[in-house]
């Protein structure tokens, strides 16, 4: 954006100007992005779930019901705004601003599409997860602010789950820091390039007649850092088709779901216990942003969960169209971004699956799935990742000759890479999923039991 | 997962209806595989949902919203919602008597009626005068429907009465008529199963009601028109015939008693009954003369131009009724009012001409007659009568013929 306003206005601004105007208008469209998905996914979530339930779901207020969002924010504007009389009126007030900021914040390291990413950041990861972790502040705020029992219960239950969850969700994520040797968000859908479960590793024997349109040079990819290579690129290389993606997939998403309060892990806002939660005592447009808040923090996970374990942008045709060159490397940009829209929609969908489908979990029930199941299994997917990129990657000097696998093709070592993983994951989960098993009840010799 | 087993449901017609049985069946779980059959589940639900619409019960998916104001769905015939009260389609005669078993039985207290009385003796009528019925105090429990031995007050199936003028809810008898066509589309075999006894009463009841009383209030003109329309058929233009030449009247009168003739030779009587409506004719015939010879002996022609005006004051009210009863009846009523028109006109003391008699005798509700006494013309009044006889005559052979055929 910067390249291109330097190159029509040129001289005529100084360049700070030029370099903080461009930056204006990607973070405007960033959001605009955002908002605009976030009334598309209250629309979608009402009539899919209603569909679900048997139901048509709003389909009034203009055609199909998509003018719903808007009648609903009409609605929350012109609500009166009610403050307790016994709350802390600036905490109350900033509640929803701190838990909506980190969440619009992460939308800047989120590569959009192939070449679209607002920030290239090489910690954008650690980015992610630290300011994602901010938003559990303002959900503290609004629970201790309100001077209310169930805003504090759900206060206490959000952060709880919050900070629980944080820590399979960054483990999980660690997977992809080891498969991407970085914490780049900007190369991770590069590096998914290729065709599923193989990966990049798939080269072009005759280096004369490859055609661009089914072969990509590579730079990077594993195996040989810095020769460029032609290797064959469906854009299908997505990690999660190998075990470790997978497994490293399930537990982030569901990671997710308890980070994005979704159902079954809504806890915090459980309306047929606590009221709503931290958000009993909002009303009008405080609610709305802390739904907004929601809403957009289940976008970028969605996202996020797509860029790491599902391509990103990835898909077949992208690399093609841009190895074409010249404008179509712009359609290939468009292409690459409706990719990764379609990706954010089908997790959403499931989101909204899980919701038509599971009932509420209980506190200790969502601490046991936490801490007993999830985060073993994102500690083994670990040691995975970690001998998937060192069979893939290593030579046998950095093994120090305990395993020389220099003469293989890069593919047989994805090969062997991927029968080892899928062999510890596969029994890993079994093993874990088995000693999370609740035990056989005891049979009662009902003679014995004697009343009291 | 288990998808087939589920959407397995049997179907079973009970006496109290149908009875649909689920067969959910239920495999051993292995851990995990509930979730997953959860999720199956609403998927199929989402997909269906999509696609179809649910329209009977052992369907397990599919969208059964009914999008209300467009889409309806058919209310039971039992449905009850406010009291209506029924009139004739036919007669505009409404069913309700004023018994008051409906105000006595009813638990809030909400109906009211005055019972019609007969005008000109002040008697009680089996009619009401006015029906009030509280809508917004209405709990519809249809005991006054149930206990109404006419069938006359019913419940209705309509339920979009919300408004913001309370007073507006307080129906009275206009407002709470409706046909019986109405009732009859709505609860068809309800109203089948009432229908004979409760006209059979209507009938009784009319009979005991003076003139428009008990009529529907919406329906009285068009009962009223009705009548008339009646009345203009059976005797058309009676203004016109002022102009007209005396013969000509006269002629008229033949021919119309001609006519009246060939209707009830039209008509298909049953073999015995021909023989009384000839000799029914002839009598009226033969009567009329006499009272019109009666008249010219005693009786003015001044006067006797007065005489017919006033019985022709009833005149409008008893075409349809004639038209109604058979035919030899009709011609004995014409016959009758000819004489009495006769005798009337003889008490005054005119001495009616001899014309008097055919168009006495042919159109009951006779306006003729002045026309016809400001200008006796014997001759042609006689023509007129023997033509009437002739074609009475003609049409007792006709019928015969007809009959011997059958």
């Amino acid at each position: 954006m910067t390249d291109i306003l330097r190159s029509w206005i040129g001289s005529a601004l100084p360049d700070w100007l030029i370099v903080l105007i461009a930056y204006l208008i990607v973070t405007t469209i960033v959001l605009f992005y955002a908002v605009g998905n976030f009334i598309l996914m209250v629309w979608a979530e009402r009539r899919v779930i209603a569909r679900m339930q048997d139901r048509l779901g709003p389909n009034r207020v203009g055609p199909a019901g998509l003018l719903q969002p808007i009648a609903d924010a009409v609605k929350m504007f012109t609500k009166e705004d009610i403050v307790p009389r016994s709350a802390d009126r600036w905490v109350h007030l900033l509640a929803p601003v701190v838990s909506l900021a980190p969440v619009v914040m992460m939308l800047a390291v989120i590569p959009w599409g192939r070449g679209w990413e607002p920030i290239d950041l090489n910690v954008a990861l650690l980015y992610v997860v630290a300011v994602s972790a901010v938003s559990g502040i303002g959900l503290m705020m609004a629970g201790w602010g309100s001077n209310n029992k169930f805003a504090l219960l759900g206060a206490m239950r959000a952060v709880a789950q919050l900070v629980s969850y944080e820590i399979p969700a960054v483990t999980a994520l660690l997977t992809v820091v080891v498969l991407a040797g970085g914490m780049s968000l900007l190369n991770l859908p590069y590096l998914q390039a290729g065709i599923p479960l193989m990966g990049a590793t798939i080269l072009c024997n005759d280096p004369v007649g490859c055609s661009p349109l089914l072969y990509t040079t590579l730079t990077s990819f594993p195996g040989s850092p810095n020769e460029p290579v032609q290797v064959l690129d469906l854009g299908l290389g997505w990690w999660v088709f190998t075990p470790v993606g997978l497994l490293g997939f399930v537990v982030f998403f569901i990671a997710a779901l308890a980070e994005g309060e979704r159902t079954p892990f809504d806890i915090p806002e459980a309306d047929s216990e606590i009221v709503a939660g931290y958000m009993t005592e909002y009303s009008g447009m405080k609610f709305a942003t802390f739904y907004i808040a929601q809403y957009i923090l289940n976008f970028s996970l969605a996202a996020l969960a797509a860029t790491a374990f599902l391509g990103g942008w990835q898909g077949p045709g992208v690399a093609a169209l841009a190895n074409m060159g010249g404008p179509w490397v712009h359609v290939a940009a468009a292409l690459s971004a409706f990719y990764l829209l379609a990706k954010i929609w089908i997790l959403f969908f499931v989101m909204i699956w899980l919701r038509g489908a599971f009932p509420r979990l209980r506190v200790d029930q969502l601490m046991d799935f936490a801490w007993k199941l999830l985060l073993p299994l994102a500690l083994v997917n670990i040691v995975s990742a970690s001998l998937m990129v060192s069979i893939t990657q290593w030579t046998s000097a950095q093994w120090s000759g305990l395993v020389n696998l220099d003469g293989f093709a890069s593919w047989q070592r994805q090969l062997i890479a991927v029968i080892v993983t899928a062999i510890i994951n596969i029994s890993a989960t079994y093993w874990i999923l088995s000693i999370n098993q609740r035990p056989k009840e005891e049979e009662w010799d009902e003679e014995l039991v004697v009343a009291p | 997962m288990t998808t087939e087993t589920e959407t397995e449901t049997t179907e079973t017609q009970t006496t109290r209806g149908k009875v649909y049985v689920i067969d959910r069946g239920r495999p051993k779980l292995r851990a995990g595989q509930g979730l997953l059959t959860g999720l199956d589940v609403v998927f199929r639900h989402f997909r269906d949902a999509l696609m179809r619409k649910l329209e009977k019960p052992s369907q397990q998916t599919g969208v059964f919203t009914v999008q209300y104001p467009e889409e309806r769905l058919k209310l039971p015939e039992a449905f009850r919602n406010f009291p209506i009260l029924l009139y004739d389609d036919e007669t505009g005669h409404e069913l309700c008597t004023s018994c008051f078993q409906c105000q006595r039985i009813c638990p809030p207290q909400v109906i009211h009626m005055t019972q019609a009385r007969d005008p000109a003796t002040g008697k009680a009528v089996p009619a009401v005068a006015e029906f009030l019925i509280e809508y917004d105090a209405c709990m519809s429990c249809g005991l006054c429907a149930e206990v109404c031995p006419f069938d006359a007050i019913k419940m209705d199936h309509e339920f979009e009465l919300s408004t913001d003028v309370h007073g507006g809810l307080t129906i009275n008898k206009v407002g709470l008529n409706r046909p019986i066509s109405y009732y009859e589309k709505i609860a068809p075999t309800f109203w089948a199963e009432v229908k004979d006894g409760a006209m059979k009463k209507l009938q009784g009841n009319i009979k005991r009601r003076p003139d428009l009383i008990g009529v529907a209030p919406q329906m009285i003109d068009t009962i009223k028109a009705k009548r008339a329309e009646a009345a203009t058929a059976q005797e058309p233009a009676p203004t016109a015939r002022d102009s007209v030449p005396t013969d000509k009247a006269d002629r008229l009168a033949a021919i119309r008693a001609k006519a009246a003739a060939k209707d009830a030779e039209a008509q298909p009587a049953p073999s015995d009954d021909s023989a009384p409506t000839d000799k029914a004719a002839r009598l009226a015939a033969i009567r009329a003369a006499n009272a019109a010879r009666k008249a010219a002996a005693e009786g003015a022609p001044a006067p006797a131009s007065d005489a017919p005006a006033t019985h022709a004051a009833p005149a409008p009210d008893a075409p349809p009724a004639a038209r109604s009863m058979p035919d030899d009846k009709a011609a004995r009523l014409a016959a009758i009012r000819a004489a009495n028109a006769a005798r009337k006109a003889a008490a005054e003391g005119a001495p009616a001409p001899a014309s008097d008699v055919p168009t006495a005798h042919a159109a009951p509700a006779s306006d003729a007659p002045p026309a016809a006494s400001s200008m006796p013309d014997d001759k042609a009044a006689r023509l007129a009568a023997i033509r009437a006889a002739n074609a009475a005559k003609k049409a007792a052979a006709q019928k015969q013929d007809g009959n011997d055929d059958k």
